[in-house]
Order: C-alpha cells, then structure tokens, then sequence
C-alpha cells in the first residue's frame, strides 16, 4: 500500500517475491541486477525478467552484499564469514573467515578498496546484563581487492551497525548499548566516541537484560554527520514497541552533539534498521518493521528533517539503497516465515521493490 | 470459611498456615522412606519458554533452523545447540526429552500447568511441584526453608500474575516457597543490634508460651497459623547467610557467570547443599522472545548452558548429583517459523527439556521431531509422563490417591501416566 506525502511522490514500479527472508540488497552499477542476501544464501535477481539466480551459500543467514567491482559481489554472513562471488564466472573467489561470531553489518568504503564488518556476541557480563567485554575485535577493516586485514578495532559487543565516511577514511560503528566509535582507517586511532542512550531498552517487565541498540549508520553526503538508527527505549523490550527513531549527530567537533532527531508526530512504534541517504543530500530513508502507526519506511529532509514521504509496505525492511542516478529506490525485506508447506515447499516470504519519486 | 476457599489456598496466600490437608492425604510409611532418600531437587526455570531449536534439538541448514549451528557432543549422534559448547561435553550425564507436547499455548495456563503437573481442576488447586517434594521429601524441623523460589524480576506479566497465586494449594501455604532473589532480599531478617542474642531467645521463648497456651486453650487455627509463621520467620534469621549472595565464594560466582540468573543458579545450590529439599530459579520471563529471537537467545542460552555445565559438575563433585535431581524446561517451546520481528512464537506441539542427577539416566535423548521441527514423531511425551517420571526419579508416589467424603478423587498423577523408563536409572 503507497501512502504519498505532500512533497515527495513515491512510486513503486517493481515487485519480487524471493524464498527466503532477504536481509541485504544492492542494486548492480547499471541498475539492471540486484545482489540480494537472504536468510538461504546470495542470489541474483535481473530486474528486467525478475529471474533469480542462487550464487552461494553461508553456513548461516547473509547478512549484507555489496557491488566490489563490475563483477564482483561480496557477502557477510552470520557465519562470521566474507565471500567475494565473481559473478560473471560464477565462481566463490574467495570465502574468508573474519569473525567467529556473526557478521552483523558490513560497508564498503565508497572508493571500494576497503571493506569493514562488525561483530559481537551479546553475553551477560554483570548481575543486571551489562554485555561481557568482546571476545574478538569488533570491528575488521579488510582490503577489499585482497581480502587482508587492515585493521581489527575494539568495541563493545553487540556491535551491530557499521558506515564508512564518504572520503572513505573514516569508519563508524554502533552497538546494543548506543555506543558510537569513529576509526580513522588510516592509522587505526579513535577518533571519537559517545554513547545515545535512546535506542536501549533493559527490560523492567519480562526481562532484566539489554535489549536493541544502534541497528543502521549512515554518514551524511558531507560527511560531517552520522545518522542513526534503532528504537526508542521500552518497559517491556519484548513488545517491540520502540518509537521509530532516528538520530543525526555532529561529530567532528570538540565533543559529538546531537543535532536532530525523529521529529514529534512523526513516528509510529517499531525497530528501524535500515537508512539510506541520497547523495544530492536532499533527503534520507529509514525503514523497518511496523508495530504501531501508519508506516515503516519514509523519506526524510536532510535540511529540516521532517518527513517528506511514507510507505506502509506491509513487510519488515531490511535494506534500501538509492540507485539509478539517484532516481530509483530500492527497498528489500522479509514477511513473517510461512506456518507451513504448501505444495512441499514454503511460500516466498522474501521481498524487493523498486520505486520512483 | 467456606469450604470451597479453604480448599482452594484461600486462606493461606502470603502466610503459614496450618490449615494443610498433607496429614489427610499422605500415606506415612512412604513419605518417611523418601525422606530419609535425602533426595532435593533444582528447577531451572526457564520462564516464558525457550526455543528448542536454539537449545536441545537444533535443525541446521533448513528453513526452520535459524541462524546457529549445531555441535556434536560426549554422546555419539546426539547434536545440541552451537550455543551450548559445555553441555556438549557432559551430555553423558544429562537426559534430553525432545518430543514434549503439551495444551496449553498462553503462558498462564502453560506455567500453571508445567509447575503442577496438570490443568485446573476446581475446586481443588493442585499444588506446584516444589510444594509437593518439599511436602513428601523435606525436613519440616528444618530452620532452613524447604521450598525457595529464587526470582530477582518482580515483574514477569503473566508470570507475575501467576506468582500472586496459591502455590500450596491444598497442601497449605506452609509448603509454599520462600520468596528471595534480587529485588526479594528478605526484609529484617536479622536480629536488631540493640537486641542481645539472650534478650532476643527470652522475648520468644514467652511469645512462644503465651501463644501456644492461647491456641490451646481457644483452640484456635489462627494462632496456630501465627505461630507457623514465627517459627518460619526464626528458622529464616538462623539460616539468613544462606541468602545473601555476598557471602558466596568469589570464585564460584565467577565460574557461574554474572548475570542475575546465573548467580541465583548458584544460590540455589549453596540452599540445596544447606538443607532445602526443593530451589526453583527464574528470572521474570526472560525467555518470551517474540522479537528478537536470536539476538536474545545468543546471550540466554550460553548463560543457561554455563549453569547447567557447573551446576552438574559442582553436585558431582559433591557426590550430590546422584540424590539432586535438576530440571531445565520453561511452559512450552517455540514456533519453528519466524514471525515478521524476527522472533519466535508460543509453541506447545514439539518442544525440548532437560534433566539430569537424582534419578536420571544420563547420555539419553528420548523422542524426536520431525526434520522442520514441526510435530513429534517418536516418544510423545505430555505434562503427566513428564511429572509421573519426575515423581518417579525422585521416589515419591505419581499415582498416589487423595480422597475426600463428597469429592472427586485425585491422584499426584492423573490417568495412571507412565513415565518415560527410558530415562530412568
């Protein structure tokens, strides 16, 4: 269902159903395929036909794919695992062991020479939950045409969301306690860090335990902000009845500062996990699931930061991306996995759409 | 009172009471065997229910499995949860049961029934597990509680509201647990200072004197239950240390973990090796994981894995195992489908538990389901077999019967269930 605001119109012009719930997409350079990530494996889709292709399989759900080259795919899954698939000779180039817990999120620098990946384990490292100290490095910088390591940089775990800034020297990462850290690449050295505690639940109902956390980043055009986004705080983490929010801070400056977030009315209840940002810098999206309110994807200004368009796609976003010049949206996603077989198999509950605006 | 209330615990909710029918119902010679049995018993429970697929009974690479893998363990063929390296490695001593299938699917009626042993049935309320073990196998002249129930989250929704509950039943709140844990410090426990430890015996011993000569003289059950609740009271201020989570090894809470669970874990150990005969652990409902699954259960299950891999070893050291039965099992299990918030749903048809000590043949995973998880199709196991085994394992009658003039009759076990043989040593 489209729901149109008064200053951006968005049209959806495409629509494919896939197998599994789909995690991760990016739209090739040409804008003519689409590299998805499923809860099964890595598949292309041709936008033209909508003919999906499986590439490869983790040993787990993939939970990101970017373009590395013309021909190149790179995946990070919940193996802990990094793939470079050359899909012109269907081949696994190489599969990399980065982490030995799951890839939570990985980014491409824009420059496409470097790849970082985050991790973490959330375990109970005090009487009310506060997360254990991490078992590995949190965050792996790789090269991207080689697969080397560049950098391993510590957090705490979760660390669930990673961006690298447009120069491609800067890398941010997010975790379950809010907790931003911002790695130059060059040298490894923190830049700065702060802590948001708007994205955390502990639970006071059901649970004493962390919950949610920084679930997407994205740098602004200019580089000198970092948007954020999560879910609110809730009594009962369970619910999942977070407001939809996200955040946009300075962080360049003597000490990071909070510039804006989800403005008043704006927002309905639900985990927001994806942003994207256009490169024009004219506006963002966040997406994900809806729990309560009228939508779980909109446009934002970038300027003013009030919201310009909303959909109500009626699946949980996982991943948007602009593409075609700055024309095209995609939107990826998952419907709840179906109760049983039907005709011995599952219903597709995986999801791509493409609009215009 | 009427005597429907009286029956149902009425009267009793919060305080000893000595209006308790166990003299009526318990056959003497067999409660004194099992007493002398020394046999106690752990319940980790697991409340808002697990996910089977994360713990006991994992399908990696299909549709339904999730996101972790599956390990092998000291048992040849038998695979847990990549989330449970140390329950891998003493599988010989645990009993798995990875075909439960019980009713209930709301949390309420699965708790009510999963800590009872089965569905209401009015107007009699059927006393929880530990009620009846601290009843049949605990020492009543003990200053130490019998029944504790260790849950530092005062909240827990349904839960919660099943806590406000009559526990007892018609045993009488007598064989109601002690309430402690996190926010339940037990409050004025201690002797005031100003009070010497002489001064202190005195003023008891004539409240003692006085009472007693009332009720007897009045024959009066409400001085009985104001005595049962002092003399309950001083057996807690002489056993206090025993709650205080402070005075516990330094190195054992590190070995148990840090989380609050883990800790009460460990508590509950130190009360059984100090004379409870029954301790049962939760943590609010932690386990209800309808969003969030596997984010959540990454954190759970390797704390519930760690307490059960130490809890095991630190009784067998001990040379307690043998006599300690411990159970790990919430309500029910979870849906092999993920919903839209990545979290999975009630699930009663299929679902997995464990125990392992008193009583249990270990290095035995009894039933199975199918490839997706969806349905049992070996060794059915319900919320009788399961409690007519547990009954079995701790040396206490499934199917002994409680009649009253006028009344239905009720058996500890309903419908003669069999137990599982299997996993009984």
């Amino acid at each position: 269902m489209l729901d149109v605001m008064e200053k951006i119109e968005l049209k959806r012009i495409k629509e494919f159903d896939l197998p599994s719930g789909v995690l991760a997409a990016a739209a090739s350079a040409d804008g003519g395929q689409v590299v998805v990530g499923c809860m099964q494996g890595v598949y292309l889709l041709d936008l033209a036909s909508g003919q999906y292709e499986l590439l490869n399989r983790h040993e787990s759900y993939v939970s990101s794919v970017a373009w590395c080259g013309d021909h190149t795919v790179v995946s990070a899954g919940y193996d802990g695992v990094v793939c470079w698939f050359d899909v012109e000779k269907r081949l696994v180039t190489r599969r990399q062991q980065v982490h030995k817990f799951w890839s939570w999120d990985m980014a491409l620098s824009p420059d496409r020479t470097r790849l970082a990946s985050v991790t973490g384990q959330y375990l109970a490292g005090g009487y009310k939950y506060e997360p254990q100290i991490e078992q590995e490095p949190s965050l792996r910088v790789l090269s991207a045409e080689t697969g080397d390591l560049i950098r391993s940089l510590p957090h705490v775990p979760s660390v669930q969301a990673v961006a690298i800034s447009p120069d491609s020297r800067f890398v941010a990462a997010g975790n379950l306690m809010g907790e931003v850290r911002i790695y130059d690449m060059d040298n490894g050295e923190l830049v700065t860090k702060w802590t948001t505690a708007d994205f955390t639940s502990w639970g006071i109902i059901k649970s004493h335990s962390y919950l949610g956390g920084i679930f997407s980043m994205r740098f602004s055009p200019s580089g000198d902000h970092l948007l954020l986004a999560g879910m609110g705080p809730m009594r009962d983490p369970m619910a999942g009845n977070g407001k939809q929010l996200w955040q946009r801070w300075g962080w360049m400056g003597e000490s990071p500062s909070l510039l804006d977030q989800t403005h008043a009315g704006e927002a309905g209840e639900g985990l927001m996990e994806v942003l994207a940002v256009h490169a024009d810098a004219s506006h963002f999206l966040m997406g994900g699931r809806l729990r309560g309110g009228d939508w779980n994807a909109a446009l934002f200004d970038h300027a003013s930061g009030n919201r310009v368009a909303s959909l109500k796609t009626g699946y949980r976003v996982t991943d948007a991306e602009y593409f075609g010049d700055g024309k095209q949206l995609l939107l990826a996603g998952a419907k709840g996995q179906p109760k049983k077989k039907k005709d011995g198999k599952f219903n597709d509950f995986g999801r791509v759409e493409i609009y215009e605006f | 009172m009427h005597r429907r209330l009286f029956l149902q615990g009425g009267m009793a909710a919060g305080v000893a009471s000595t209006g308790s029918f166990s003299g009526l119902f318990s056959v003497p010679a067999i409660a004194d065997v099992a007493k002398r049995s020394n046999k106690k018993c752990i319940l980790l429970w697991l409340c808002g229910a697990p996910s089977q697929f994360e713990t006991w009974d994992p399908k990696p690479g299909t549709e339904t499995g999730g996101p972790f893998g599956a390990i092998s363990t000291n048992v040849p063929g038998t695979n847990v949860s990549s989330l449970m390296p140390r329950c891998a490695t003493i599988m010989d001593k645990l009993a798995v049961i990875r075909s439960m299938k019980t009713q209930p699917g709301e949390h309420f009626q699965g708790i009510d029934v999963l800590t009872r042993g089965d569905k209401p049935r009015p107007p009699f309320t059927r006393p929880i597990l530990g009620s009846v073990i601290a009843e049949q196998l605990g020492q009543l002249d003990s200053p130490v509680p019998q029944f504790v129930l260790l849950d530092p989250c005062p909240e827990g929704n349904e839960f919660k509201q099943f806590k406000a509950g009559n526990w007892a039943g018609w045993l009488g709140a007598e064989y109601g647990p002690v309430r402690a844990g996190g926010d339940y410090s037990i409050p004025n426990i201690n002797r005031l200072e100003e009070v010497s430890e002489v001064d202190h015996a005195d003023r008891e011993a004539l409240r003692q004197f006085l009472s007693q000569k009332y009720e007897n003289d009045q024959r009066s059950d409400a001085a009985a239950s104001h005595n049962a609740a002092f003399n309950r009271v001083k057996g807690l201020m002489s056993c206090a240390p025993l709650f205080d989570l402070n005075r516990l090894p330094e190195a054992d809470r590190q070995r148990y973990g840090a989380g609050a669970f883990a800790q009460h874990a460990l508590q509950a150990r130190h009360l059984i090796e100090n004379g409870s005969t029954f301790v049962m652990v939760a943590n609010g409902m932690q386990w209800d994981n309808h969003v969030f699954q596997h984010e959540m259960h990454q954190m759970l299950v390797p704390e519930l894995d760690n307490v059960l891999y130490q809890l095991i070893q630190d009784l067998e050291q001990r040379e307690m195992l043998q006599d300690t039965l411990v159970i790990a099992m919430g309500e029910f299990g979870r849906t092999p489908w993920l919903n839209e918030a990545r979290g999975r749903d009630h699930y009663p048809n299929a679902w997995s538990m464990a125990m392992a000590g008193g009583g249990i043949a270990g290095g035995v995973v009894h039933g199975a389901t199918d490839d997706l998880g969806f349905e049992v199709i070996d060794g059915k196991v319900d919320n009788r077999n399961l409690f007519a085994t547990i009954f079995k394992a701790l040396g206490v009658d499934p199917y002994q019967e409680y009649d009253l003039p006028g009344l239905p009759t009720f058996r500890r076990v309903e419908e003669k269930a069999e137990p599982i043989l299997e996993i009984l040593v």
